[in-house]
């Protein structure tokens, strides 16, 4: 990946394109790539959807090799949904792909003047960029079908979705699986929109005639990949859990945790759970002929993904995630799996953010624009969205947005960014890393509930203040490092708990690269990509004031712990210094 | 006493004397001051797997003694995100 992709698309005479050598930016990649080019290149007062912001899409600094699990494409920008630096990363091909092609990164600069739409195929001999207005507002699964026609089944494809062409704030990117589905998003903080603003609808990545990265020493990466992935199947999470049932595992544990948060964040438990499970969404999507195992990019042996029928045996959506269960299911009183499944197509097909979708439905729920529990009427609330009528622009335009139209006092954001599907109160940990996340309320950026509910990697108690700071640090320097390896972050269990493993993966860095990286390292590289990030929100504006969760957390305790978020101000704003 | 007992991602009841062989929610009768590991080992669950047990919302550790009404469930190690 000695190459960047430069495409300017505000130029005078259409866009324009450079490709030049990495430069400084050289041994980057994922979201270490993508953080410092934004806050290098982009004015942090700018913007979000103004020609200055720019939109940088990086693979890992092992994507495209014969390792295992590197398939993870980072996107990176001023986000519309946050104001803040945005990385959003997702699973699918195209990560595998752009690196194989030698792109360490492509960064869409500027905005066209008029409103033609452009479609971008990049293959070993070089870029076409070409208008195709015929492609306009065309969702997801319709937009890959029609590319297919021209391009093929060869090649991978990021697109947006009607909603990305409207620039909603929950707009997502999406990046299609093996099997050509649009299923793997880029989804939090409306990256999406900022690809719409640009006006680029498909980037189509072909690379035929292209060979794996060949890593420095050959022999010790296939040796310490070997051993990477043992240890992935040895791990009961990574190997057994996962595979056999996708995140939605979640569901039952953390109802049983009284932190699934229920009824907009009013309660931690829902009583509809059992129907909502991972289990039963395993035993159903097998029994329509659809599995319950499935990998979202080729090197991937965790196979956490599957395939969910509709009740004829017709493909309906891919595997429901945790998240998407949750925020369209119990967070807004509905049990039915079929529901969820159905409005998760929706979220795919539209281009939209599953969380910030799930929880905005709850809200206008809360609200009193539909009821607690009515499935027919979230779907329709999808539909507005989809056709971008003046509520369907609001609900897209995500929960804080909402709740203000609506007058909703009680509205889980972060910065702009929806709560995921953990109560802070029943999970302090998670709370401190919504609260001081650099990305807004997000969960993956520190997932302390590994360790508060889970048990993996230590046991801190989710119920008390004491250790979440150091939890949440620790889990977000080390996110920062792995996001910027390519790999999903699936891995985590595996090589917190067994430190041969993490030795595996280090080793695979160090023999791809000529390298003598050692966890210390890692460490800083997390470290360096958290700073970065955290100046450029000082820079734009962003004081610790922010850095909290919303009133009624702290002052509303939710059953059945009877606890409110009790991490103190003082404490979060220790969680950067190191 | 009776517990509540729910068995979570594949586990199930393996101990063939017990009504609930098979199941994976059930309600039991068991011997007043049974502990967690106790229970464990009357359900014949698989020894070699670690287990996260929630006794009425709470994470408890293998020697928690258990309560008359109380609420258990067991889950062997899960992930997700």
């Amino acid at each position: 990946m000695d190459k960047i992709l430069r495409i300017d698309m505000g130029a005078a005479n259409g866009p324009k394109m450079t490709v030049e050598p990495v430069g400084e930016y050289a041994g980057l990649g994922g979201r270490a790539l993508t953080s410092i080019v934004v806050a290098k290149e982009v004015p942090p007062l700018c913007h979000p959807l103004g020609a200055e912001n720019k939109l940088v899409f990086a693979p890992g600094m092992l994507s495209g090799t014969a390792g295992a699990m590197t398939g993870r494409l980072s996107v990176g920008c001023k986000s519309p949904l946050t104001g803040t630096i945005k990385e959003s990363n997702a699973g699918g091909q195209a990560a595998q792909v752009m690196a194989r092609l030698g792109y360490a990164a492509m960064i869409l600069e500027g905005n066209p003047a008029g409103d033609d739409l452009y479609k971008i195929y990049i293959n070993k001999d070089g870029v076409k960029i070409e208008i195709d207005n015929s492609l306009k507002l065309l969702d997801n699964y319709p937009l890959v079908e029609r590319l297919r026609q021209e391009y093929g089944d060869k090649v991978a494809y990021i697109t947006i979705g009607s909603a990305g062409e409207r620039k909603l704030l929950a707009a997502s990117i999406a990046c299609t699986d093996p099997q050509l589905r649009p299923t793997r998003h880029c989804g939090r903080g409306g990256v999406g929109a900022v690809m719409g603003v640009k006006c680029v609808k498909a980037i189509i990545l072909d690379d035929a005639g292209m060979k794996m990265r060949p890593p420095v020493d050959p022999e010790k990466y296939r040796d310490a990949n070997r051993k990477f992935v043992e240890g992935l199947r040895r791990h009961p999470v990574s190997g057994e859990a996962l595979p056999a049932y996708g995140t939605n595992v979640l569901t039952n544990i953390l109802n049983e945790a009284g932190g699934y948060p229920t009824y907009n964040f009013k309660q931690g438990q829902f009583s509809g759970s059992a129907n909502l499970s991972g289990e039963a969404q395993a035993q159903l999507e097998v029994k329509r002929g659809g599995t319950a195992t499935h990998g979202c990019h080729r090197g991937c042996v965790i196979q956490c993904s599957g395939i969910y029928n509709d009740k004829d045996g017709h493909y309906l959506t891919k595997q429901p995630e945790y998240e998407t269960v949750w925020s369209h299911g119990g967070h807004c009183g509905i049990d039915d799996l079929d529901t969820v499944a159905r409005l998760d197509f929706m979220d795919d097909n539209i281009g939209v953010d599953t969380i910030d979708m799930g929880v905005t439905i709850g809200v206008a729920m809360d609200a009193g624009i539909i009821p607690f529990g009515d499935r027919e009427g979230a779907i329709r609330l999808m539909e507005e969205v989809g056709k971008g009528t003046p509520l369907g622009r609001i609900l897209g335009c995500g929960a804080e947005i909402t709740g203000k139209v609506f007058g909703v006092e009680r509205v889980p954001v972060v910065k702009g960014q929806a709560l995921p599907a953990y109560d802070p109160r029943a999970v302090q940990g998670i709370g401190v890393t919504y609260a001081t996340s650099t990305q807004g309320a997000d969960h993956t950026a520190g997932y302390a509930i590994a360790t508060n509910i889970l048990k993996v990697g230590g046991d801190v108690d989710p119920l008390k203040p004491e250790g979440q700071v150091e939890l949440s640090r620790n889990l977000q320097i080390a996110t920062a490092a792995i996001d910027s390896t390519g790999m999903c972050l699936f891995i985590a269990f595996a090589i917190m708990d067994q430190p041969e493993t993490f030795q595996a993966l280090l080793d695979m860095l160090n023999a791809f690269y000529g390298a003598n990286m050692t966890a210390d390292d890692v460490v800083e590289l997390g470290k360096k990509v958290l700073s970065v990030e955290r100046d450029f929100n000082k820079r734009a504006g962003f004081t610790a004031q922010h850095d909290r969760l919303p009133r009624y957390f702290y002052t509303e305790p939710v059953a059945p712990h009877n606890l409110t978020f009790n991490v103190k101000d003082e404490e979060l704003d220790q969680v950067f210094n190191w | 006493m009776q517990l509540e007992i729910r068995l979570f991602a594949g586990l199930k009841c393996n101990n063939p004397q017990l009504p609930s062989f098979g199941k994976d929610a059930f309600d039991l009768d068991v011997p007043t001051g049974t502990t967690v590991g106790e229970l464990r080992k009357l359900l014949a669950i698989n020894p070699d797997i670690r287990l996260l047990n929630m006794v009425n919302h709470h994470h408890e550790a293998d020697d928690w003694v258990l309560q008359d009404n109380d609420r258990i469930g067991i889950f062997p190690p899960i992930g997700g995100g």
